[in-house]
């Protein structure tokens, strides 16, 4: 079953997310997606996150897909203009890549690269309604395709960062343009996110759309100051800090916290799956997957 | 929904001179006032009067997700997210709306030309200056190209 199957069929989804390496060892993904396999409906492959070079996203992807793995290339709009953008997608799509995240992308100056040139040219509601067209037949020019590709169209959302009704404005316009699927940025203040969710349940969204909420397993408490502090628009409780802090395994009790996140977002309605993204610590997925109880 | 902002007709050499010799003006007025970028394709009155492209990644359709708590921006700190100030400036003006619109793809054959210009020429869409009571959000962009 593909994923877009899948999401019709009303199941609850699984998202997983791997970090390709800052090198050109395929075998990292290899070794990688045997923790997804048979536990993740499909995994995201980030695209140069942190605005950090990284083995190309569709490449990953490609590696995934031989070894089982239903991929979703994320596509951002920082380093490729629209020429590439649409090349990139149709080279996806002819690899059998079928998803398809669309994102601005981080800014240059946060990364490894801060004198790189920002392209840009393309935001992120724009590329959904370009991928949209593509998927129509048609290339931005309005050349018709003689076939078009078939992608489900992902997208993003911060449903923590201000102002709160502009949040629900993007996703709006989100849908308008015409994406299938939306994922969350990590749900550290559950309460935020339930009044998130009761505003777009009460503008009907959640039946064009399927949101996925973000959940990320963190290892120390480091992890989350660091996120509070360098990561803009992550909001992070201080219950979750201070249960870390006085945590004697903080692994464990990081664990604990996504499960008992994992169960909150289930319950809350209009929320169709989870996107599970274990930074640098992809070994855990199963142990989050099977203890949360979401194992087919 | 038209995605690009096709060059039709194409800008003629004779119509680049003129559009300079309007941008002068225009700069008098856009930039002590609204910090105009030149991009040749104003959005200005369905960003409630605050220049969107001052954006250090010139989003023409909303903010991206990294505002900071406190409506800062994430790549320059000591900067307010313009978006932040688009989304107060709109809702003071009740213009919120105009918001609910999705901003064609840019042209950047029309950056540094003067937007007036490109309105007179139908490149782009004119003004807004009020907004009906009675606006339907759903089909925001198709209203705004009859006008």
């Amino acid at each position: 079953m593909t994923l877009r199957e899948k999401i019709n069929s009303g199941k609850f989804i699984v998202c997983g997310e791997i970090g390709p390496p800052q090198s050109c060892d395929g075998d990292v993904i290899r070794r990688k997606a045997q923790y997804f396999k048979g536990i993740a409906d499909a995994v995201n492959i980030t695209d140069n996150q942190t605005a950090i070079p990284r083995l190309s996203s569709i490449a990953s992807a490609k590696i995934l897909l031989d070894e089982g793995v239903e991929p979703i290339i994320q596509m951002t709009c920082r380093d490729r203009n629209r020429l590439a953008i649409q090349s990139d997608l149709l080279g996806a799509a002819a690899l059998g890549i079928r998803n398809v995240l669309c994102l601005t992308g981080d800014y240059q100056k946060l990364g490894d690269n801060p004198e790189a040139k920002g392209v840009f040219d393309l935001d992120s509601i724009q590329l959904i309604a370009t991928v949209a067209q593509m998927n129509s037949g048609y290339l931005l020019s309005g050349r018709e395709m003689k076939k078009a590709p078939e992608f489900l169209i992902g997208g993003a959302a911060n449903p923590f960062a201000v102002p709160f009704e502009m949040r629900l404005i993007r996703l709006y316009i989100k849908v308008k343009a015409g994406v299938n699927f939306i994922q969350t940025q990590p749900v550290f203040d559950p309460e935020l996110f339930i009044r998130w969710m009761e505003k777009v349940v009460e503008m009907g969204l959640h039946e064009k759309v399927a949101i996925l909420a973000g959940v990320m397993p963190v290892k120390s408490v480091n992890t989350l100051l660091h996120m509070r502090e360098d990561v803009p628009g992550v909001k992070i409780n201080d219950v979750y800090i201070r249960r870390m802090e006085k945590a004697a395994d903080p692994q464990a009790e990081g664990i604990k916290i996504a499960i008992e996140i994992i169960q909150t977002v289930k319950n809350i309605k209009g929320v169709r799956g989870v996107h599970i993204m274990p930074f640098m610590w992809e070994s855990i997925m199963p142990t989050v997957v099977k203890e949360a109880g979401l194992c087919n | 929904m038209d995605l690009v902002t096709f060059d039709k007709p194409p800008i003629s050499a004779r119509e680049r001179k003129l559009s300079r010799f309007m941008l002068f003006f225009e700069d008098l007025i856009k930039v002590p006032i609204f910090h105009c970028q030149h991009c040749g394709e104003c959005l200005l009155s369905s960003t409630g009067f605050v220049c969107s492209q001052r954006c250090p990644k010139r989003l023409r359709n909303g903010p991206c997700g990294g505002t900071r708590d406190d409506g800062h921006c994430e790549v320059f700190p000591e900067r307010k997210c313009i978006w932040y100030r688009i989304y107060r400036r709109s809702k003071l003006l009740g213009r919120i709306k105009l918001l609910y619109k999705i901003n064609r793809i840019h042209n950047w054959n029309l950056e540094h030309t003067s937007a007036w210009l490109n309105v007179f020429r139908k490149r782009i869409e004119g003004l807004v200056l009020f907004v009906p009571k009675n606006l339907d959000i759903e089909n925001i962009n198709d209203t705004q190209r009859k006008n």
